[in-house]
């Protein structure tokens, strides 16, 4: 089975055709899609200017992350959730769209970049400057967010 | 009336050039949805702290004194790139009942946090001082929650109204 053959028989389940015939589903799923991806790119965010220095100085890393993260996790379930759900009303057009290939690649940059930084996050100082990697990884994961961002709202105008 | 302001405005220079070019509103939507991700964000964060929902948090008065001054700038990000898109679709958004109701809920969502800023600025331990205080912050906080989802929801149904 082709990607494209996968994403027709998508289309064709009971969920799918009932978001795409409803004139309320689709909007009301994308709402609620937004509002996860807002908190989960504001969440990011806060850690992120954090490690960059520039911002949030006075709070510990640690302590930063324990409060962050939580926000970050459960909004990102929301919105995964949601956005399987508006893809498989539309999945063979989402599958050919260049910008939701490229929100894809930015999403998985993401993953790859989080993990690797969770991974090493334990050495790093809880106070003051953050060392040249922790501000490298909180750069490359805000350029990450924001082109998801972009890719996600370009999505709107290609399909 | 509204509609021969939405007509002039259309035709002024200013929303021709921007309305001819493809990139220009995902652009700045873009950057509006990444204002709006602070703000919702950071009230968030400040609002589940005053319900006491994560108690771990620095104090109320702590996160608003950090949080409410990048709010603040935020907001004037939403209101520059919202009245580039207003220039760029006047018809769109004016003429748009949607439109009108989420401007009504950032009026609220703005005056909601300027008084709960203000409460803590003069005392930090307003919202908890007393039973009634205590209640009061958390109708105050559940408010801003409300119109931050709201707001997001008017956001994206403009689109569809």
């Amino acid at each position: 089975m082709t990607g494209i053959e996968i994403a027709e028989a998508l289309e064709r389940t009971p969920v799918a055709v009932a978001i795409a015939k409803s004139i309320w589903l689709f909007p009301l799923i994308e709402t609620l899609h937004v509002l996860a991806l807002i908190l989960v790119v504001g969440s990011v965010a806060i850690l992120d200017v954090r490690l960059l220095g520039l911002g949030n100085m006075h709070r510990p890393l640690n302590e930063l992350m324990r409060s962050v993260l939580p926000w970050t996790w459960s909004s990102f379930v929301v919105a995964a959730i949601c956005g399987t759900l508006l893809f498989s009303s539309k999945a063979s057009t989402y599958y050919v769209n260049v910008p939701f290939r490229i929100k894809f690649l930015c999403l998985g940059l993401a993953a790859v970049n989080m993990i690797a930084f969770h991974s090493w996050s334990r050495d790093l100082p809880n106070l003051g400057p953050m060392p040249m990697r922790a501000r490298i990884a909180g750069a490359v994961s805000l350029l990450l967010w924001l082109a998801v961002v972009g890719t996600g709202r370009w999505i709107g105008f290609t399909t | 009336m509204i509609e021969r302001f939405c007509d002039w405005l259309a035709n002024t220079r200013v929303s021709q050039i921007f309305s001819s070019a493809d990139w220009f509103v995902p652009a700045v939507q873009t950057v509006h949805i990444l204002a709006m991700s602070i703000v919702v964000t950071l009230l968030a964060m400040l609002n589940f702290r005053i319900l006491r929902t994560k108690i771990t948090d620095p104090e109320p008065a702590t996160l608003a004194a950090n949080y409410v001054p990048v709010i603040w700038i935020s907001l004037i990000v939403l209101l520059v790139t919202g009245a580039l898109l207003t220039v760029t679709e006047p018809a769109r958004e004016l003429l748009n009942k949607v439109f009108r109701v989420k401007m009504v809920l950032v009026i609220a969502l703005i005056g909601s946090t300027a008084i709960l800023r203000a409460r803590l600025q003069r005392d930090p331990h307003y919202w908890i001082n007393s039973a009634r205080r205590r209640i009061m912050g958390k109708a105050l906080a559940v408010t801003i929650l409300v119109l931050c989802i709201a707001i997001v929801a008017a956001g994206r149904l403009i689109a569809y109204a």
